[in-house]
């Protein structure tokens, strides 16, 4: 994995996130150096284990009692009309 | 004094107040106040008083909590722009238990950008600054919590711990920090930035206020899948600073390269004086400890880049303007939303879990994960507990690693292995330097023992002092 080249522009589409073009090299310069860094890493051979000790207790699959109303769960929503979030169309 | 009555939880609280004024515009380290509230809850907290009812642990106590904690009807940025305006509608099990408990709640404190930092420069609002030393850091990420403990702007806080963010502040600014158990604290209502290590915990001025906090804080709950469903005994009530026997580990790794001289003498120091009432000093190894930094960010922003992803504009927090399609608005909204070390490290976590990376970085770091822990594992056959300085230098000025990530990184270089392995840690100030900026060492625990680390804390505490207050 030396010398690794990453493409920021396409990572960062994947994340969602718009890079413009003046802050590419930056960014480049910047995660070549945290790669850089992350490479030191040496190889493990072994497997994953999980700790029986730790298990996640997974709740059930029903629905919870929960006492917010739709009014207050979109409070901090930025558009909502007829009680529905609203985004661009996605349809034509 | 409240206890006795010599003084009531209004004038506590209103004095709490003067205090924030008269600092703040100093130290910055608050984001929001909520004085009314807090002053109407000191006069509530009176009243039960007055009429002799048995009053719960933090009664008429002012608290301060880092502003990734969710506060119902308190404003909780996470220092983002992305949430500038988000006014959470449920309160985090943990200020659910600070309110049952009788706390009043001062405030929301100032932060890196999402818990991402170790100086609190990455805040989108403003920089806090060190009580000691205002042009320097206070650490980070929860460096306004740190600060305002230290400026007496609170007389304990919340934060939040990732790799470093309770402890790696308190050591800079002179102050207890517990970063407790992984499982032991809910982290229900915290804002997620890496699940599988961030953890909820205390600060204050003395290990007592510490051991008071985190009694209230800890126990299960229902509402975190990772909560750990056990019985928890009062530390304040079993404090004993008789260390009489203990074993205390020094990872030799912990004291190399990368480490300031002066930080390592203050520590051993302090553990030659633990030696000196009782205590057995052995050296210890944990070998992977040069590899932990590279595990901690491949988790941790692997973590980030998916927890984060549910910050589009939809249902809450920043939309972009006039957002011409669906994707449009996700990727203007993110990008406007976010600020610059919040996008590298979502970047870094994208990449690592893309098609074609994942064995090479993820999964090896999460192996990397299970060879640390088993190294702790069994240095506490040996050992009680562990010794290291907490950060690898004292308080730095701002602008001095703000643009280079690797040498900011590195100031967390003591502290990741902690949360990799899930293990309880305290930072208690061991020092100055020569002008007079805070050294922290570090007690490690093995898992759910918080007991031995703040007896251990509370046995350097009563040979050093308590907290030394700095001018402002």
């Amino acid at each position: 994995m030396d010398n690794i080249s990453i493409d920021i522009k396409h990572i960062a589409k994947l994340a969602r996130l718009k890079i413009d073009d003046s802050e590419l090299p930056r960014y480049e310069s910047e995660m070549r150096d945290i790669i850089g860094m992350v490479n030191s890493m040496p190889d493990i051979e072994d497997s994953l284990i999980v700790d029986p000790n730790n298990a996640m207790e997974l709740r059930e699959d029903k629905l919870a009692d929960d006492k917010l109303s739709r009014d207050v769960m979109l409070s901090n929503a930025p558009k909502v009309v007829a009680g529905c979030v609203v985004v661009p169309k996605v349809v034509d | 004094m409240l206890g006795r009555g010599e003084i009531s939880s209004e004038e506590l609280v209103k004095s709490q107040y003067e205090r924030i004024e008269e600092v703040e515009p100093k130290v910055d380290a608050y984001l929001t106040l909520d004085r009314d509230n807090a002053i109407a809850r000191a006069i509530e907290i009176d009243k039960l008083r007055a009429g002799k009812e048995k009053l719960p642990a933090l009664a008429g106590i002012p608290v301060g909590v880092k502003d990734n904690i969710s506060t119902k009807g308190i404003r909780t940025t996470c220092a983002s722009k992305m949430l500038e305006n988000y006014v959470p509608v449920f309160n985090a099990t943990v200020v659910e238990k600070l309110k049952e408990n009788g706390a009043v709640i001062t405030g929301k404190l100032n932060m890196d950008e999402f818990a991402m930092g170790s100086s609190t420069e990455n805040s989108y609002f403003k920089k806090t600054k060190n009580p000691f030393n205002v042009s320097c850091v206070p650490g980070g990420s929860s460096g306004g919590s740190a600060a305002a403990v230290s400026a007496c702007e609170a007389v304990v806080a919340l934060g939040s711990d990732t790799g470093g963010s309770i402890r790696q502040p308190a050591s800079l600014c002179g102050v207890v920090g517990l970063k407790p158990t992984y499982g032991s604290v809910s982290r229900y209502g915290l804002v997620a930035f890496a699940s599988s290590l961030d953890q909820i915990g205390s600060f204050g001025r003395c290990v007592k206020d510490v051991a008071l906090l985190q009694d209230v804080i800890q126990g299960y709950d229902k509402m975190d899948a990772t909560s750990a469903n056990r019985s928890y005994a009062s530390l304040y009530e079993n404090l004993n600073s008789n260390i009489s026997g203990l074993k205390i580990g020094i990872p030799k790794e912990y004291f190399g390269e990368g480490i300031k001289a002066e930080v390592k003498e203050a520590v051993m120091r302090s553990v030659n004086e633990l030696e000196r009432q009782g205590a057995i000093v052995k050296e210890i190894s944990l070998p992977s400890t040069g590899n932990a930094l590279s595990a901690y960010y491949i988790i941790a922003c692997a973590e980030a880049s998916s927890n984060l992803a549910r910050f589009d504009g939809v249902k809450y927090g920043y939309r972009c303007e006039n957002p011409q399609s669906l994707m449009d608005m996700y990727e203007r909204t993110r990008s406007e939303g976010f600020g610059r070390e919040v996008k590298r490290r979502i970047i870094l976590g994208t990449f690592v879990l893309s098609s074609g990376y994942f064995d090479a970085y993820y999964k090896k770091a999460k192996l990397m994960q299970q060879r640390i822990s088993a190294e702790f594992d069994s240095a506490y056959n040996d050992v009680d507990v562990i010794i290291t300085p907490t950060s690898p230098f004292e308080a730095f000025r701002f602008g001095d690693k703000i643009d280079d990530p690797i040498a900011m990184y590195s100031a967390d270089i003591c502290t990741v292995t902690v949360n990799i392995a899930g293990l309880p840690a305290v930072s208690i100030p061991c020092g100055y330097s020569d002008v007079g900026l805070p050294y922290g060492l570090q007690i490690i625990g093995r898992r759910f023992d918080e007991q031995t680390i703040l007896n251990t804390a509370l046995a350097h505490e009563q040979c050093f002092g308590e907290f030394k207050s700095c001018k402002l």
